[in-house]
Formats: structure tokens, C-alpha cells, sequence
């Protein structure tokens, strides 16, 4: 019953078979377990490496499957903590209703505005610049003339330097990101509704901005193209 | 806009506005309401807290003539300048 279990006596077997006192050294029971091990060490280490191959596949999906879901769960934890500077959906319109003025600092908005090469347009600010205190609303105007004999449609961009400050610039309502169509010979305002966010005045890395420059450009849009709005704010 | 393409420096990320974009004002509705604005402006040397009053009525007329959404004013940072209700007789809002 023992010799077929032991297919082939290890050298260490055998050894420990001369060494050990022959009371120490049971040879049924010794070599009944060594055998075992011996014959169950060829499929352990198949079974073995079967598992972990199974955990090593079942993590690899698990992290293609992470980074499809990044996405979504990306949305759900950051828009809804406005970390990463995502602007957070519905957050901002309470603030403006409960903020206070800080009527202490007074920072000077500076206005600029360019046109693409391609776009014919007249297009600039109507104040040069305005004075302004954080938690204040706050409407400036920008003016658009076509002087062709075509209707031209413009889509425009926005860039608020310094670029720290540009966290705190909040702009209700403007006229960026949509096309806007202006007939020939034709003049509009362009109203730009903002607000400087009061915790600007806590800030200590704010602590010497004086000035904001808010500079709008204008580019030629196609008919019918549309911008993504950047973030993940959808209107 | 920055396009440098170093690793850690700050870029502007520019954020789309709140309420959405202004209908332009093909028709000049509220002109008047927007020079009286500029007019305070540039007699108060663009302090833009002394013409808030200006700028509530230029948003107003906007309001009346379907170029803006209608909201309450207080949404709009307006809540001190906003008439107090009639059932509170005495009630100041804040200078």
C-alpha cells in the first residue's frame, strides 16, 4: 500500500533515513506523508499556478473595467465636491443669492478683446476698465459691428489673467461659447454679467492682485457648428 | 491661453457661464438703459458699486423684453436693492 506513494525515494529521504534514529525516522508514517507530498506536489503546483493566474486575470479586468468606469464615477465625486476645478452644477447660483460684498478690497477688471484674423468684425470693450469688490455683481459691456455686406457668425472664447484669479471670476451670464450672429452692418452690446467670488478676499495667494484682466477674442464659427462647453456643465 | 506644454504649470481653464449666454440685442430694446449705465460709470470713474442701480434696470429691461430668463433679482446679487416686500411695513433693507 506505501510503495506505490513512493514513486522514487528522495535523496533527503534516504538520508534522513541513515541519520535520524531509526524511532524518530517511522518509515510508514515518514515516508506515507513524504510520499503524499511528493505525489500531490505536481498537481499543488498546477492548482496553484491555476489560481494565481485566475487572480492575476481577474485583477487585469478588474482594472479595465476601473478605467471605464473612471469616467462616470470621475463625474459623480468631482462635480459634486468641485474638486479639479469642474465647475459644480447648482452650487454657484445659492452662492450669489447669500454672498457678501467685501467692501474693503477693491480690484480693478480690466477689459480686452480681440478678433481672429479671418473675422471682419469691429469688436471691443465699451469701458476700459471697472472697479470692483468681490461678492459684488458686477455688468460690463463689450461692443460687435459688421461692417461687411454678410451676415457673420462669431463664437468666442474667454481668458482671465492672472490664472489663479480666473477660479474666482465667475460669470453668470455672457456671450461666450455660443455663436452669435451678427446681420450686416450691424451693432450689438454684448453684456458680460460677473462676479469676482468673495473668498477671493481670503486667499493669501491673492493677497497683492489688484488687477484682473478679463480678454475676450472672437473667431469665425461655420454654420451650424457647435462647441462643446468645456466642463462637464451641460446647459 | 497657455499651451506651454510644461508639467505643473497653472492653465487658465475656462469655465462656461452660469445662466448660459446672453440673446444678443438685435433691436437695441435696452439701449437707453445701457447708456444710462455707462453714463454712471464714467461719472462715478467706473466704480462699479455706485451703478448698481443702473445695471438692476438695465437687467430688467432685459427681462421685460425676452432677452433674459426671469429670475428674482436676489439671485442675481441684487438683494439689497430690491423694494421690500408691502407686508413689512418698516422692515430697511441694508444700506
Amino acid at each position: 500500500m506505501l510503495l506505490p506513494l513512493l514513486r522514487r525515494p528522495q535523496p533527503r529521504v534516504l538520508l534522513t533515513r541513515w541519520l535520524l534514529p531509526p524511532r524518530l525516522h517511522a518509515p510508514s508514517r515518514g515516508a506515507k506523508t513524504r510520499g503524499r507530498k511528493s505525489e500531490s506536489r505536481q498537481p499543488d503546483w498546477g492548482s496553484r499556478n491555476r489560481t494565481a493566474l485566475t487572480y492575476i486575470a481577474a485583477a487585469g479586468v478588474g482594472m479595465v473595467g476601473l478605467s471605464y468606469a473612471s469616467v462616470p464615477l470621475y463625474r459623480l465625486y468631482c462635480q459634486a465636491s468641485g474638486l479639479g476645478g469642474a465647475p459644480v452644477a447648482g452650487h454657484d447660483a445659492e452662492q450669489v443669492e447669500t454672498m457678501t460684498p467685501v467692501k474693503e478690497r477693491v480690484i480693478r477688471i480690466s477689459f480686452n478683446a480681440d478678433t481672429h484674423a479671418s473675422l471682419q468684425w469691429n469688436f471691443r470693450p465699451q469701458q476700459t476698465e471697472i472697479y470692483v469688490v468681490p461678492g459684488e455683481t458686477a455688468l460690463a459691456f463689450y461692443r460687435a459691428k459688421n461692417p461687411t455686406n454678410k451676415p457673420i457668425i462669431g463664437i468666442s472664447t474667454y481668458n482671465v489673467v492672472p490664472f489663479d484669479a480666473g477660479q474666482y471670476f465667475n460669470k453668470i451670464q455672457c456671450f461666450c461659447f455660443e455663436e452669435q450672429r451678427l446681420n450686416p452692418h450691424e451693432e450689438v452690446d454684448m453684456p458680460v454679467f460677473f462676479y469676482i467670488d468673495p473668498e477671493f478676499d481670503e486667499d493669501p495667494r491673492m493677497a497683492r492682485v489688484d488687477t484682473i484682466t478679463l480678454s475676450y477674442t472672437f473667431f469665425e464659427a461655420k454654420e451650424g457648428q457647435k462647441l462643446p462647453l468645456p466642463g462637464y456643465s451641460y446647459n | 491661453m497657455s499651451t506651454a506644454m510644461n508639467f505643473g504649470t497653472k492653465s487658465f481653464k475656462p469655465r462656461a457661464p452660469d445662466k448660459g449666454s446672453f440673446p444678443l440685442d438685435h433691436f437695441g430694446e435696452c439701449k437707453a438703459f445701457k447708456e444710462t449705465f455707462m453714463k454712471c460709470l464714467r461719472d462715478n470713474h467706473f466704480d462699479n458699486s455706485l451703478c448698481r442701480l443702473q445695471s438692476k434696470d438695465y437687467l430688467e429691461c432685459r427681462m421685460d423684453n425676452q432677452l433674459m430668463a426671469k429670475e428674482p433679482l436676489a439671485k442675481l446679487g441684487y438683494k439689497d436693492l430690491e423694494d421690500p416686500p408691502p407686508s413689512q411695513a418698516d422692515g430697511d433693507p441694508k444700506p
